[in-house]
């Protein structure tokens, strides 16, 4: 096998170029004056062309232009609801790990609750709860937020997890020790000694997670639970194209492929930074 | 270790009981009842139908009554009554209970081998193309989501060359054991591949480990073939960290394959669940989700006994849904 | 690789051809009981179809016509006729004559007093019959004789002949499991505890087999006294997945697609496109009305002009032209142009961008900022706009509408929810702005319970009824009621067509267009007449045979 740094290299080649192309979606757009939401009915499923390079969707609009807006979409929601598990699942490991004891057996519990329940027909429960009773932004962004609190409920616990192990290590440590015998605080040595030396996994775990996010929402899209149109993510392109799927096939195959190289190349970049950062790993 | 087994029996059940509640009003808190549903679309409903209709359903009490009613039933061996299928809920799930295990249990075991032995390969042949070319396998196929590659299979196997059915359930008359067998080769080939990736790198993974260890070197030292050695020997003690990834993985099975079900048209649990959910279907959806809780906790409780007997060495998850 | 492919070879082999004595037809949603009157769905009414018949329904023409009785009680043969009631009102008598030769598929002959057992069924208030109002408007059944049946009921309306959703429930094997216990009957009727007994079945096929959430199996009803159906075996496999449905017809799994609960539309189009030499493409313009409910309790929306300018900044013609084809029409009522009551000179209001915008300039909303009209008080022409999400042809629809709506200045945002959600807790409660769905219905079905002001859905009522938009309108109320009494078909139609002026004028709804049934039927198969109304195909299966 290529080693970490080939394939971190190759990975992250690949997560910036899709990034970049998400970043820049307006720009092109502008460029080439085109509106990913613009229909026009005289152009349904077309072949690919110079105008549309990749053809044209159930109303006419222009598959490689939502491509591109989709990546943002997707990824967006991948990285918040990865930011957000994360936090969560932090902070939980953080406070279970470094008090230990009672705390830390409640924390525990709760999270083996979670992890317990089964996690996509749960999924289906919660999408097709009314969050915006629970305060939520209401109209076309409500479901996005909606996957992002979602993913995020359920993200957390496998973080908090990971970061506990880590901290319950830490705070026996040496330079843990001598903060805690300079006065410093649990608060202070939290933030400052033990969150720095679990950043590493953090990071991994977060990467792992945008990939997770933007399977399931391909899923949840698949139910009709996912994101709406007339906003595109990968997942409902996906969904959309399914029903075409044997008379026009290659609707489904650019964000198909789309999904699986972002993923791939995010799981990949995990794999290669965490071969770099094991040093268990790396001896092997 | 017995003491552990026990308390963690014992939270197990804990868990499962907050579970049930849990599920229990979270159902309840979704929006509409199982009468708007009938009623929708039916412009000849009257104001007395609804309310007889609702009364029946016993949709006209408090949440937590209906809760404590369901638990002291249901700790009698009375799960209620399935409104979809128009039977108890205890005869209704078993067909599709042996539906899902046979599906899940061939492509668990088909992915398992298959990611052992690709696993085996890649440790054995580290660095070379065959390590490169399985682990690119592995990053897609745990990249790939399954329902895509679902209607691939059906578009290419089924429609377009036509060698096998795109349904995963024999028509009624044809229930030979190789009907069964041809049918289901098309959704256990779809999980084994999207499975089997995570397997052949966890294998990958706890092989090398192996490998390096002492007595792998002694044993090539007198002698034994490279062979040998790997079936032998590093096998064996790759296997164990494996078997805990497997167990884990085991639990979420039975809810997972909603997708696969639904696309191959299976009546399987993922899709009983998902249905009954849909449809308001609240006795059925509470006692299939219990019991897919109750088998995540089961596996769980599995893995923590063989992780527990182990080196409780902290690993990474998977950036994988169950069935994504 | 070629090992493999040889393996798959022998497996394709090993795939017997299947005789033409027996059919397999494919169907979307999987039926949750087989009792004919609990619960509405429409997979159980087309399985139904093939296997029991009610005393009446309406043909292919949309005629009212006998299944199991022997001549259609009217006026004017004197069949049915006024009476006085002993309250004093008017009520009416209907003679109905069961077939001489009606029988059980256990040989025993279809009486009166099974016609009875459904009545009280029906009008038992806790039964848990879907629509028990029906049945409690007979007062009285007289059986004269085993096969004749005198019904009296309590009011004088027009449909007093229309018999299409009275079933017979057999006697003989029903009434001791109802008398039990009425309450808990509909979990211990035979339909569903014993689906395979053949004397539950009085139509050409019987119920024999039954795999819960995957299929049914059909065998003749030796004793069924009709034409006699070709297929030996008829099975019913429930694929709910739309492109796993059509990959089972395509690679020859099933036979035929259920027309009424199969592809949609944009799929049998695409199908069409490729698949012409194999299968007969059919569009049946059905009574599936979908429109766009507008809140008329909205501030904005409460408006007539607002609602006007809405229907007319849109090009439904283009639309309906561009994404169906033209296979499915542009509604200007809720009643469709194949209904014999449909008025042929309703207003129309077309495509006209400028009559919009100077509607909506009338109703105040004279500047547009950022593409969006405003009013003098800087309310933005901006509303939320659902339907059920998941219907790809519905969100394909609300996404082409939204940009049409986009070029006269109104912004609609899409919000969408899984069907349980949006009739659940959206339309019935009137929780909505614009609400995307379809009613289904018989031909000429008097509109009270959509249109009344007695049954706009409020707390105070309990949320009953569904005339969701909030139509509060004297001169439809009355004109429904005067509708229902009039027995002179004649003497109704100016009333149907006045319902139907208002009701465009007004712009209460926004009309879409009458949804078509596609009807992909392979070229080797004929018989299947579509209806286009809610008594399906499956009521005339005897006549589905393979073509010579």
């Amino acid at each position: 096998m290529t080693g970490p740094e080939k394939r971190l290299a190759l990975a992250g080649t690949v997560i910036a170029v899709v990034a970049l192309a998400a970043l820049a979606a307006p720009l092109i757009g502008w460029i080439v004056e085109y509106d990913p939401f613009e229909t026009d009915l005289l152009r349904r499923y077309s072949p690919p062309s110079f105008a549309n390079p990749l053809g044209t969707d159930e109303l006419g609009r222009d598959v490689a232009m939502r491509l591109l807006f989709g990546a943002r979409v997707s990824l967006a929601v991948g990285l918040a609801a990865a930011l957000a598990a994360s936090t969560i699942g932090t902070a939980i490991g953080l406070i279970a790990g470094y008090f230990g004891g009672r705390i830390d057996q409640i924390l525990m519990r709760v999270t083996d609750a979670v992890l317990s329940l089964p996690v996509l027909p749960v999924l289906i429960v919660l999408a097709a709860v009314d969050l915006g009773k629970l305060g939520l932004p209401e109209g076309e962004a409500s479901s996005l937020a909606r996957i992002v609190v979602i993913v995020a409920a359920f993200g957390w616990p496998k973080v908090a997890r990971l970061v506990r192990g880590h901290a319950l290590a830490l705070r026996e440590r040496d330079f843990v020790r001598a903060a805690r015998a300079l006065g410093a605080g649990p608060w202070r040595i939290m933030w400052a000694h033990i969150l720095p030396n679990c950043a590493t996994p953090i990071l991994i775990a977060t990467a792992l997670a945008v990939g997770g996010t933007i399977l399931y929402e391909s899923v949840l899209s698949f139910l009709g639970l996912g994101i709406q149109p007339p906003i595109p993510s990968w997942g409902n392109m996906l969904t959309g194209a399914q029903e075409t799927i044997v008379q026009a096939p290659w609707l489904a195959l650019w964000p198909g492929i789309a999904i699986l190289i972002t993923v791939a190349a995010i799981n990949l970049l995990a794999d290669a930074v965490q071969d770099r950062f094991d040093p268990r790993r790396r001896k092997a | 270790m017995l003491r552990h087994a026990v308390t963690r029996l014992i939270q197990g059940l804990l868990v499962l009981t907050a579970a049930s509640f849990a599920i229990y009003v979270l159902l309840g808190l979704m929006p509409g009842d199982p009468v708007d549903l009938i009623a929708s679309g039916n412009p000849n409903f009257t104001p007395d139908d609804l309310r007889n209709l609702r009364e029946l359903h016993g949709l006209d009490r408090p949440l937590v009554d209906r809760y404590f009613d369901w638990a002291a039933a249901a700790l009698s061996g009375d799960l209620g009554y399935s409104r979809t299928f128009s039977r108890p809920v205890l005869a209704t799930i078993p067909p599709f209970l042996a539906n899902t295990a046979a599906l899940m249990l061939a492509s668990f075991l088909i992915a398992l081998a298959l990611g052992i032995a690709l696993g085996l390969a890649a440790a054995a042949n580290r660095g070379g193309a065959i390590d490169t070319a399985i682990n690119a396998f592995a990053f897609v196929s745990a990249a790939t989501p399954t329902f895509w590659l679902a209607l691939l299979m059906i578009v290419l196997f089924a429609v377009t060359l036509g060698w096998l059915p795109a349904s995963a359930l024999p028509p009624p008359g044809e229930d030979g054991i190789w009907d069964k067998i041809r049918h289901l080769i098309l959704p256990v080939t779809t999980l084994a591949l999207v499975e089997a990736g995570e397997y052949a790198r966890h294998m990958r993974a706890a092989a090398i480990d192996a490998l390096a260890q002492d007595w792998v070197r002694t044993a090539r030292a007198k002698g034994a073939s490279r062979t040998r050695v790997v079936l032998g020997h590093v096998l064996r003690n790759a296997l164990v960290p494996v078997a805990t990834v497997a167990a884990l993985g085991f639990g979420g099975l039975f809810s997972g394959a909603l997708v696969t079900e639904t696309i191959f048209a299976y009546p399987g649990m993922g899709k009983l669940i998902y249905d009954s959910i849909m449809a308001s279907d609240f006795n059925l959806a509470l006692a299939c989700l219990l019991m897919a809780s109750a088998l995540v906790i089961a596996a769980n409780f599995a893995a923590d006994m063989v992780y527990a007997a182990l080196d409780p060495r902290i690993g990474f998850g998977r950036a994988r849904g169950d069935d994504t | 690789m070629r090992v493999a492919a040889l393996a798959f070879a022998l497996l394709a082999l090993a795939f017997p051809a299947k005789a033409k004595d027996e059919l397999t037809v494919g169907l979307s949603q999987f039926p949750a009981t087989f009792h004919p009157m609990i619960d509405s769905m429409a997979a159980k009414s087309y399985v139904l179809g093939m296997v029991r018949r009610p005393m009446t329904t309406y043909d292919k023409d949309w005629k009212l016509v006998c299944l199991m009785c022997v001549e259609l009680p009217t006026v004017e043969n004197g069949g049915a006729k006024r009476v006085t009631l002993p309250d004093g009102k008017e009520g009416m008598e209907v003679t109905f004559r069961i077939k001489p030769d009606a029988t059980w598929g256990d040989g025993k002959p279809v009486v009166a007093d099974d016609a009875l057992l459904t009545w009280e069924i029906g009008k038992h208030p806790r039964s848990g019959v879907t629509s028990g109002e029906g049945y409690r408007r007979i007062l009285k059944i007289e059986t004269p004789d085993p096969k004749t049946l005198i019904f009296t009921s309590d009011r004088v309306t027009f449909t007093y002949n229309d018999f299409s959703q009275y079933d017979f429930i057999p006697a003989h094997l029903e009434r001791a499991r109802f008398e039990q216990d009425p309450e808990t009957y509909r979990r211990r009727t035979g339909y569903d505890t014993d689906t395979a007994n053949p004397g539950l079945y009085n139509g050409p096929y019987r119920i024999t087999n039954v795999q819960p959430g995957a299929s049914i199996t059909l065998e003749p009803n030796p004793h069924w006294a009709g034409r006699k159906p070709h297929f030996k075996r008829i099975f019913v496999r429930v694929i709910e997945n739309s492109a796993a449905l059509e990959a089972n017809l395509l690679s020859g799994s099933i036979d035929y697609v259920a027309g009424e609960l199969g592809f949609t539309l944009d799929q049998a189009l695409a199908l069409e496109k490729r698949q012409a030499a194999r299968f007969d493409f059919n569009y049946v313009p059905s009574l599936l009305y979908e429109h766009i409910d507008f809140n008329l309790d909205h501030p904005i929306l409460k408006d007539a002009r607002v609602r006007r300018a809405m229907v007319h900044a849109l090009d439904r013609e283009a639309l309906t032209r561009q994404l169906f084809e033209g296979k499915q029409r542009v509604a200007h009522s809720f009643m469709g142009p194949r209904d014999p009551m449909s008025a042929p000179d309703v207003p129309v209001l077309g495509f006209d961008l400028a009559r919009a915008q100077a509607l909506l300039a009338e109703a105040g909303f004279d500047r547009v900022v950022n593409g969006i009209r405003q009013n003098a008080a800087g309310e933005r022409l901006s509303f939320e706009f659902g339907t059920t999400a998941g219907n790809r042809l519905r969100e394909t629809v609300q996404q082409a509408l939204q940009s049409q709506w986009r070029r006269a200045g109104i912004e609609v945002r899409i919000r969408n929810e899984p069907p349980r959600v949006f009739f659940g807790d959206g339309t019935s409660k009137r929780r909505f702005q614009l609400a995307m769905y379809a009613w289904f219905s018989a031909p000429e079905s008097v509109p009270r319970t959509t249109l009344h002001s007695e049954m706009i859905p409020s707390e105070a009522n309990g949320w009953q009824g569904q005339n969701y938009p909030g139509v509060r309108e004297p001169e439809i109320d009355a004109a429904i009621d005067a509708l229902e009494r009039e027995l002179d078909p004649a003497k109704r139609k100016p009333i149907w067509a006045r319902i139907q002026t208002l009701y465009a004028q007004n712009a209460w709804v926004l009309p879409l267009y009458f949804r078509a049934d596609p009807f992909v039927i392979p070229k080797w198969l004929t018989g299947i007449e579509p209806t286009g109304h809610q008594y399906y195909s499956t009521l005339g299966v005897e006549n589905w045979r393979p073509r010579n």
